[in-house]
């Protein structure tokens, strides 16, 4: 192997694993990568940079961040820097995805029926009637095919010893599909040839498999249904996924007040009068759905679609309700869900999890805050959440008075390393953490993974936090086939 | 296409063209106002183009041309200002990406870019106004060249088209009786009054006059000009004839019983205007006149709103 300048200052570090080097060199996933750009000098690697940015820029690939009444356009941080994962690796990752997403639709589709994992003491009813996003509306509600979960964004992490850990399943109206798409476009560009050349497996199919399934689940009776793209509007952090996906499928992008619902069926304002609606790939939370049933305040819904979904006049996607399932005290129990509807031994791992309502639990979590993570159990985003190893002492007295106060509503989880990958920061690689988000399209037909997915990076050095709000940013994610 | 879409895009057009018809007559106010002995007021145009300015703040500040440009164009906190319609205009445009070209959007987005630029506001406070006005109203003619050479000819087009001309039709004649009522009585009688010049270069109607009327000067061309010329694009009917023509093209996308309702009222103000016969002397005839067709065009964007675009 050539001593490569730009990987000189590259430090390896303890218990972390690495993604592109082992104690005995570059791994082979990387290899024809790393010999393609080896020989680029610093210039070259610069000027790429830079192109990926202005690529960004002009394509209008932003997030508005509104401050002062004045929305500001920035850009998604971008490393030029792919994220590589070998085909065998992806194989694992695809079946224990599956495996989950089977699971987790039958623990939805029963805890909203018979409730058979209560009555069997898998799970205490206590745990599923204490969650705020368990929907007492969602009881005895038939969704079309079952299926509640048609699109997941699962998120995994990779620990010292190299093995995958899912962090999160994300059920409800997971974001971040477009910058997967947006992230391969920009590759293509800046490293000609290069994906072809290392069998990079394509993940433009998405638009097309979410469309499909989208029609798939309208009334059979229909022979053309209308699907439609529900956002929250221009103000949206996601907004642009929005247009982008409503864009890619050639579907109509609509808002909550562009909807009305009318003898329980929904119809969308056109200048032709109403028009109805088959189909709603919704990207609005449960609580602002319908105003009716739900938040009063909420303007961004439709006001009477709950109950046009009730009687199956609209299919909603993804399910009402589906936060129950994506409760962070609840997913301790998917390992036991697989085990008990399956029959199967999980593929994926679970993080460790300490319930805190547990008296025992707490005084070891307390005991040992400095090397645990601590989360509420309903927030995301990277809110609500205690790095043990970085918090100062007042940080977590805070978080002790909150959690004495309500235990119900934290975890706690052993600090878990996340791998790194090197990153082109300031003209040398340098390695970053990462986690990894595949997007599952669950439909009539089965469960497609999109080969690939978004690689969310931590582009602070030694942080652990992946999440865009926080200073994170993402790599393109290539399968190799 | 989606009410709210239509709506959209209508009003992305209806704040563009105001805010050219808007630049148009300050930059001729302003010329104006430096070639005058007569003590020169900002006082009907705070009137028009203010938002809710009181008697006495107009008052205060109707001799102090910088703040009244920095009123009337740059303030953020005056809703109907220069910037917060291409500001709204832009907040449209970002709505509705996916309906108009990449080319409009970036074409405005940089518009919006420009008036916040430090450099365009110490143009218009210390510089030279005139310039700064120029660069602005540059910018609006490019965004309305991008879509005439780059948007579909679609329901979408249409729309703006719509929202456009009936714009310019209420614009036409606001700025017709404002020019109209500062004319002093006794110099009505005069052949060449200047506030019908100025009247012509707020509506981009000098050379054109000059050349159809060989430099003769009454208030009866002036008007023919600007209410009748069917060549002029500023004038009232030629803007009523484009909303007409373009509103046809709604004919196949539309509801019959909405079609027809908004076919009479566009119907019954072009024919009203075209068939009108006015005394130029009889100025009390031409308010009327003038209240008269301007109440149709509201009430013609009211029926828009209610049988197009859902708001009830």
């Amino acid at each position: 192997m050539k001593e490569y300048s730009l990987l000189k200052s590259y430090q390896e570090q303890h218990n972390v694993w690495d993604e592109m080097f082992s104690s005995s060199g570059i791994r082979s996933s990387y290899r024809n990568f790393v010999s393609a750009i080896e020989d680029l000098s610093v210039t070259e690697m610069n000027h790429k940079d830079e192109l990926a940015k202005k690529l960004f820029m002009s394509q209008g690939i932003t997030f508005t961040v509104y401050s002062s009444g004045e929305g500001i356009e920035k850009i998604f941080p971008f490393d030029i820097v792919p994220r590589i994962i070998e085909n065998q690796e992806w194989k694992v990752i695809e079946a224990g995805i599956k495996q989950r997403l089977k699971a987790l639709n039958i623990f939805l589709k029963d805890i909203y029926h018979l409730q058979f994992i209560i009555k069997d003491g898998i799970i205490p009813a206590q745990l599923i009637y204490s969650c705020p996003y368990f929907l007492r509306e969602m009881i005895n509600v038939d969704v079309p095919f079952d299926i509640y979960t048609h699109v997941a964004g699962v998120d995994l992490i990779r620990d010292g010893d190299g093995s995958f850990y899912v962090l999160e399943d994300n059920l409800r109206t997971p974001s971040g599909v477009s910058y997967m798409l947006e992230n391969r476009s920009i590759t293509y560009r800046i490293f000609p040839d290069l994906l072809p050349k290392n069998k990079v497996r394509s993940v433009k199919d998405y638009p097309d498999l979410l469309y499909k399934n989208l029609l798939s689940i309208a009334n059979r009776q229909i022979s053309d249904p209308t699907v439609v793209l529900l956002t929250p509007g221009i103000y949206n952090s996601a907004y642009f996924e929005h247009t982008t996906l409503a864009r890619l499928m050639g579907i109509e992008l609509v808002e909550g007040r562009d909807l009305v619902v009318d003898n329980h069926f929904v119809y969308m304002k056109t200048t032709k009068g109403l028009k109805k609606v088959d189909v709603i790939y919704r990207r609005v939370d449960d609580e602002f759905f319908d105003p009716l049933v739900f938040r009063p305040d909420s303007a961004l819904g439709v006001p009477g679609i709950y109950y046009a979904y009730r009687k199956g006049n609209v299919a909603i996607v993804n399910a009402m309700g589906n936060g129950v399932a994506d409760d962070k005290a609840i997913y301790t129990y998917v390992p036991d869900m697989i085990r008990y509807y399956l029959n199967e031994e999980p593929i994926l791992k679970n993080v460790p999890t300490y319930h805190l309502s547990d008296v025992d639990n707490q005084q070891y979590v307390f005991e040992n805050m400095s090397q645990m993570v601590i989360k509420k159990t309903n927030e995301s985003g990277g809110y609500g959440m205690l790095i043990g190893n970085s918090a100062s002492e007042e940080e977590m007295e805070t978080f002790k008075k909150a959690i004495i106060a309500d235990p119900r509503s934290f975890i706690a989880q052993p600090i878990i390393s996340l791998s790194s990958t090197p990153c082109y920061i300031n003209g040398v690689l340098q390695p970053r953490r990462v986690d990894l988000r595949p997007f599952a399209l669950c439909g009539p037909d089965g469960i497609d993974i999109v080969p690939g997915g978004l690689t969310r990076v931590a582009l602070r050095e030694g942080s652990l936090v992946v999440n865009s709000s926080q200073g994170g940013g993402s790599k393109d994610t290539w399968v190799l086939d | 296409m989606l009410s709210r879409v239509a709506e959209t895009i209508y009003w992305m057009a209806r704040y563009m063209e105001r805010t050219d018809g808007m630049l148009q007559v300050m930059r001729t106010s302003y010329i104006s106002s430096q070639d005058d002995i007569k003590d020169f007021s900002w006082k009907q145009l705070l009137n028009t183009y203010g938002s809710g300015l009181s008697k006495d703040e107009i008052i205060k500040i109707e001799k102090d041309t910088p703040k009244v440009f920095d009123y009337i164009i740059l303030d953020k906190m005056n809703a109907t200002s220069a910037f917060n319609n291409i500001t709204q205009a832009r907040e449209n445009a970002r709505a509705i990406q996916d309906h108009i070209t990449k080319e409009v959007w970036q074409c405005l987005n940089n518009y919006y870019h420009f008036i916040r630029e430090p450099e365009t506001e110490s143009q218009l406070r210390n510089g030279d106004p005139v310039t700064a006005i120029d660069l602005l109203i540059q910018n609006g003619l490019l965004f309305t060249g991008t879509i005439k050479n780059t948007m579909t000819r679609d329901e979408g087009y249409t729309f703006l088209y719509l929202g456009k001309f009936l714009e310019r039709a209420i614009l036409t004649v606001d700025i017709i009786r404002i020019k109209l009522n500062e004319i002093e009585p006794e110099e009505f009688k005069l052949s060449e009054a200047r506030e019908l010049r100025y009247l012509l270069y707020s509506l981009f109607g000098y050379e054109i006059y000059m050349k159809t009327y060989k430099g003769n000067f009454s208030t009866s061309q002036v008007l023919e000009l600007v209410l009748y010329n069917n060549y002029f694009p500023h004038s009232v009917l030629y803007s009523l004839n484009q909303l007409n023509k373009y509103f046809e093209r709604l004919k196949p996308e539309s509801l019959p019983e909405n079609y027809e309702e908004l076919e009479f009222l566009i119907g019954k103000s072009l024919n009203n205007v075209k068939y009108s016969d006015l005394e130029a002397e009889n100025l009390k005839m031409v308010n009327q006149f003038l209240l008269q067709t301007r109440k149709d065009l509201i009430e013609i964007g009211n029926s828009f709103s209610r049988y197009y675009f859902g708001n009830t």
